[in-house]
Formats: C-alpha cells, sequence, structure tokens
C-alpha cells in the first residue's frame, strides 16, 4: 500500500440546529427574555486521512457521527467548522461546479438498495445517467457499452438492463448501485453500511465483490458499519468513533487482537461470537448521553471504569503510539 | 411430556391463483427449560412458524396439517378464547422492535399490569407491584419512576428490557423470541442477550430464539434448527451444528461468516439467492445453489437422515462429508 494521502480531514465539525424560528428559540429565565438555540453536535472535532488504496472502516453505534462524517466527506452536507482535503486540494470550499470533477473520482454506495434506486427508472436508466452527465462527448454506442461492461463487472446481467428494480433481489439491487458508483470510473468510493440490509450469504457475495473491483480498479474505500465481524475481514484500518469522535484508530489486525481504548474494548467483547460463551463480555454502565448537551472531559468519562478526575474535566487529545492513534488520558498516563 | 411438540406442520397461504407453502413438514420438539434456536434468511420461514405457534398466522396464510402439542393440548384445535388464555400467559413473545410492540400512547404500568388483568383475578395495588418487581427483574433502575413513564422517554434498550418484562410477568413456560435484538446496537444487544439467559437460567424458562445471526444461536442456545424455503434442513445439538454443519447451506452460510474466514481471504460465497414460495425448485429446495447437487437431488424430496445429534435433510449428507 502506497503513503500517499487521498482524503484529508482536519478538525471536522458538523452541528445540525434543532431549534425552531425565532418565537421558539425565546425562553424566560429568571424574569428576562432570553434566546436559546441548540443543536446536535454530530462530529465533534475528527481528524482522519484516508491513504490511496486502503479500505478505512469506521465503526459505531447508532447516533455516534459515522454516517455524517460519510456525507461530510462526500460533500452532500457542508461542515460546521474544519477542512476537507482531495489530493491536498480543498474541497469543502468549493462551489457546484467546480466540484463536479471530484463529484465523478467519489461515489457512493447507500445502505439500502431499495431506497437509493429510483423505481421507475429501469436499471440502463439507472446507469447511463451518471455516465452521461459526467462524460457528454461520448456517443450513444460508447455509453451503452460501459454500461454493458460495468454490469458484467458486478455480476449482473446485461440482457436484464431493460428491468426496473422492483424486479431484481436485494443482492442484486446492491449490485446496480455498486455498478452504478463504478460507471463514472472513481478513485475514491464511501460505502455507507452497503451490506446491512441484506441476508449473510447475500453479504458474502457482495463483499466479495466489492473486493474484486479494490483489486481490478486500484480503488480506495471508506467503508462505513457498525458490523464489526465484517471490518475484521474487510478493513485495513479502522476507526472506531463514539458520540461524534475519533477514540481509537488502528490497522485492523491490531485493534482486534489488543484493542486500547475502553471503549474499542467494549465494543469488541459485544460481539456475538461462535464458540465463546457470552459471559465475559464488558458491559458499559449507562446509556450513550445525548449529543445535543456533550459531557465535560472525554466523552466517554460517564461510562468508563478508568475514569479519574482528568477525564471528566478535560477532553482527550489523539495521539500516536506507533501506527496506532488513540484518544484516552488513561492510555497515555499508562494506567491501562 | 416434552414442553412443546411441533409434528408435521404445514402452513399455507391462499392467494389468488394459487397456494403457497410456506412452510412444509416441520418437526421439533422442546423440553421444559430448553432454548432451542431458529436459524435462517429473510424468507426461510422462521418467523411463520414462530407465529403459527401462537395461531398468530392471519389470512390469507393458514394452519392446513399437523398438529402444535404444547402441554400437551393441540394448539390448532383450540377455539379463540382458549388460545387467548395461552397467548401471553403460558407462552409470550417478544418482538423485534421494541418500539412497534409498545404502545406509545400508555404508560409502561398500564402495558405491564394489562397482561396481568387479562389472566388473573388480581387487585391494581398487587399488579402495580409485581409489574415494579418484574421491572427490577430486568435490571431497570428506579423501576416504580419507570412505571408512570411512557415508552419514548425510555432507550431503545431499555424498552426491549420492558418488552422482556412484560413478556415474563406473567410468569410462562415458554417464551418466543422473534429478532430480539435485530434493532439494537451490539452492545446493547449483548447486555440484552446476557440478561435473557440470566433470566432462563433463573427461571426455568424455555425459549425459542428466532435469528439470522450464528453467533447468537452458538452463545445462547442447546439446540438449533436451521430452516431453508420453509422447511427443516437440519437440526441438532448447537455445538455440532457450529462445529460439524452436514447440510451443504448450514456449511455456506458458516462460510460466509467472516468471523470463520481469515482475514483477506475471499469469503465462501452460496450462489444466487433464496427462492421465492411460488419457485420452489424439485427435489431438493436448495439444489440450484448447492455445490454437490447431483441428479437425485434435482428428482427427489430429500427425507430426513439422523447422523449423531444432527437430523438433516440431505441426499448427500450420508455419504461422505459435505
Amino acid at each position: 500500500m502506497s503513503q500517499t494521502t487521498l482524503v484529508d480531514v482536519q478538525g471536522l465539525y458538523k452541528e445540525f440546529p434543532i431549534h425552531g424560528g425565532l418565537l421558539d428559540q425565546l425562553t424566560f429565565e429568571n424574569g428576562r427574555l432570553t434566546r436559546k438555540r441548540e443543536s446536535v453536535k454530530a462530529i465533534s472535532g475528527v481528524d482522519l486521512q484516508v491513504m490511496q488504496g486502503e479500505s478505512l472502516c469506521v465503526v459505531g453505534e447508532s447516533g455516534c457521527g459515522k454516517s455524517t462524517l460519510a456525507r461530510v466527506i462526500m460533500g452532500l452536507i457542508r461542515p460546521t467548522q474544519g477542512e476537507i482535503s482531495y489530493q491536498q486540494k480543498r474541497i469543502d470550499v468549493l462551489s457546484g461546479g467546480a466540484l463536479l470533477p471530484y463529484r465523478r473520482k467519489m461515489q457512493m454506495i447507500f445502505q439500502n438498495p431499495y431506497a437509493s434506486l429510483n423505481p421507475r427508472m429501469t436499471v440502463q436508466q439507472t446507469l447511463e445517467e451518471p455516465i452521461r452527465f459526467h462524460n457528454p462527448d461520448l456517443t450513444n454506442a460508447e455509453v451503452k457499452d460501459t454500461v454493458v461492461s460495468v454490469t458484467q463487472s458486478v455480476g449482473v446481467d446485461p440482457t436484464w438492463s431493460n428491468r426496473y428494480p422492483h424486479e431484481f433481489s436485494g443482492g442484486q439491487r446492491q449490485r446496480i448501485s455498486i455498478a452504478r458508483a463504478l460507471a463514472v470510473d472513481p478513485e475514491f468510493i464511501v460505502a455507507d453500511e452497503p451490506i446491512s440490509a441484506l441476508d449473510v450469504s447475500i453479504q458474502a457475495q457482495v463483499l466479495n465483490l466489492l473486493v474484486d473491483a479494490q483489486e481490478q480498479r486500484g480503488l480506495t474505500y471508506l467503508f462505513i458499519t457498525h458490523d464489526l465481524a465484517v471490518v475484521e475481514h474487510f478493513g485495513s484500518r479502522v476507526a472506531v468513533m463514539y458520540l461524534g469522535t475519533l477514540c481509537e484508530l488502528a490497522p485492523t489486525r491490531k485493534l482486534f487482537s489488543a484493542p486500547r481504548h475502553p471503549y474499542t474494548q467494549a465494543l469488541l467483547s459485544a460481539i456475538p461470537r461462535l464458540n465463546r460463551d457470552s459471559t465475559d463480555y464488558i458491559k458499559l454502565k449507562g446509556e450513550v448521553p445525548t449529543p445535543v448537551n456533550l459531557p465535560s472531559g472525554c466523552v466517554f468519562h460517564s461510562r468508563c471504569i478508568h475514569t479519574n478526575e482528568r477525564c471528566r474535566r478535560e477532553a482527550p487529545e489523539i495521539k500516536s503510539y506507533d501506527d496506532v492513534s488513540i484518544a484516552c488520558h488513561a492510555v497515555e498516563e499508562s494506567r491501562i | 411430556m416434552s414442553l412443546l411438540e411441533v409434528n408435521n406442520l404445514e402452513v399455507r397461504f391462499a392467494m389468488r391463483k394459487e397456494e403457497l407453502v410456506a412452510l412444509r413438514d416441520v418437526s421439533f420438539r422442546l423440553e421444559k427449560g430448553e432454548r432451542l434456536g431458529i436459524v435462517g434468511e429473510s424468507g426461510a420461514g422462521k418467523s411463520v412458524a414462530a407465529f403459527s405457534i401462537l395461531n398468530l398466522i392471519s389470512k390469507p396464510g393458514y394452519i392446513s396439517g399437523g398438529e402444535i402439542l404444547f402441554e400437551g393440548k393441540d394448539l390448532t384445535r383450540l377455539s379463540l378464547q382458549e388460545m387467548s388464555a395461552i397467548r401471553g400467559n403460558r407462552i409470550s413473545m417478544i418482538f423485534q422492535d421494541p418500539m412497534m410492540t409498545l404502545n406509545p400512547v400508555l404508560t409502561i404500568g398500564t402495558q405491564m399490569t394489562e397482561a396481568l388483568h387479562a389472566h388473573h383475578d388480581i387487585s391494581r395495588e398487587e399488579a402495580r407491584q409485581r409489574a415494579i418487581d418484574g421491572l427490577a427483574e430486568v435490571h431497570i433502575p428506579s423501576a416504580a419512576t419507570r412505571f408512570d413513564q411512557y415508552p419514548h422517554e425510555l432507550s431503545g434498550g431499555m424498552r426491549q428490557r420492558v418488552v422482556i418484562a412484560i413478556a415474563l410477568i406473567t410468569k410462562p413456560p415458554l417464551i418466543i423470541a422473534d429478532e430480539p435484538t435485530t434493532a439494537l446496537d451490539v452492545t446493547i444487544q449483548a447486555e440484552i442477550m446476557h440478561l435473557l439467559m440470566e433470566l432462563c437460567n433463573n427461571t426455568g424458562v424455555g425459549l425459542i430464539l428466532i435469528t439470522h445471526d450464528l453467533g447468537i444461536i452458538s452463545q445462547m442456545t442447546e439446540r438449533a434448527i436451521v430452516m431453508y424455503a420453509g422447511r427443516i434442513v437440519e437440526e441438532g445439538d448447537t455445538r455440532d451444528i457450529i462445529n460439524d454443519a452436514r447440510h451443504p447451506y448450514t456449511d455456506g452460510l458458516m462460510g460466509a461468516l467472516p468471523q470463520k474466514t481469515t482475514p483477506g481471504q475471499r469469503l465462501n460465497q452460496i450462489k444466487g439467492g433464496m427462492p421465492p414460495l411460488n419457485g420452489i425448485p424439485d427435489g431438493c429446495a436448495f439444489n440450484p445453489r448447492c455445490p454437490l447437487a447431483g441428479d437425485i437431488c434435482r428428482s427427489t424430496f430429500p427425507e430426513y437422515t439422523t447422523i449423531g445429534t444432527t437430523r438433516v435433510a440431505c441426499h448427500m449428507a450420508g455419504a461422505g462429508d459435505p
């Protein structure tokens, strides 16, 4: 794997306002009219580099900001603060037209193939649309050839391309949405839970397809998932997120053999394993705090067994230990 | 006498043009306090099997054959009223999504005591006390406060705990859990499974656990059933099924699991997908996807053979290792 950075995310913050209009924001406090604005802090300070040719997996539980991260990187939503660069060129500030060449290089695969394919477009139309949009000079015949080759490459019979999405099974639909992403010959693919909606035997087919496509086309993946077993198989590096922050970033094998952040340890112990007793999992106390009012200090401190005064007061910075990056005071102070 | 004995159960759906057989020749038994897992992919019929035990199959579906003996009574022959006395009282069910199961406009307490009042002649005060005890039993902190709260005030994991508490409140001998943790995060899933296990051990309740996750089956159950296209293809001790699968479908499912494969290697994939109910192939339903399929698999319906502790429906299972 080469060590050039393809996508560089620096100091990313994303907040979603949840207050209503001006009148909703006004409240009486101590006899005075005050204006209160609330927001969901989906991502609070994430630094992340995606290397050329790797499969970086982002894992975490619902509400940890992993899908928001994917969408901000893709430019589907704008960050509140922070920078995103693609091949050393900052892209989060570009306008629609200037972003076009990057849209072709970066493609996305969504979770639910039942929702992400237009039910009123045939497979042919679905696949032709991005090709024509990004390559307006191609002749009709060239476009059709591209569609045929890309459908073949994902294992769908090109003679079926005049059918509508409802005529396909879930696994085939996900193949078609992968074909749509591959049709414009991208370099970087963001896959947001691409196999969560599929059955086990179909998951294996789609995962194998993604691995094959990577080998043939030299793709770079950012793979968002909550399924840790898949990560162990698929990713070259894993980023673990909790409540909008990055806890641990490590090469897959290292993360699974020796997780160091207390949250990663708890998360890994919760995977249902074949041939292992369920008794040795690490039970986290309490529940995930609300992202509207983030806890002070380390966001994980209320559930962590290694918490001390410093964790409650001061947010840990992400620090590198060889090729592993961890944001935890306890690791830094060698308490664990 | 077994707690539950299902013999040759068949469920059909009467469609306009044809009758679809959703469940065929399903037989299994469950002893008191035993934990049984049912695995399969979507469309395998595992939920239909669970629903039919409680006679919850709604039109156009109906039970077209076989018997379901629960504590010696055939549930398929009971009247609506007799069935109501069993549902939620002798057999409880836990469904997938706790937000859909709980009524959003009733308090937790109302929903818990409802089951008690329906089946027992019990005072309001006593029902309240039992409900609060029930909440404490599933480790819900400050149970008395939670009793008066509404479902939206609880998190997903808490809601599923409430659902489990409701299922247990009448102290049934059997609980059927249909994908109880699929809607939950993995750390919460581990907590709920741990809780279910603890409750099973403490109260001696029998459990039928339906899931698509072989890891959960492996951790939670003593015996397991693998279903494919409406039929049991393999049944036996969970250990044997996980470690020494006899049916090529079970074997394929295991191979498709990332945790069974060395990282970086290709996953063993089963080609194709589950057939629709109106297109189940002749002979063995699995033959178009099976790597071992021979002529006999395409022509003859496979009967069960017993190998060790497992019962398997495969022509090839006896002859050598699949």
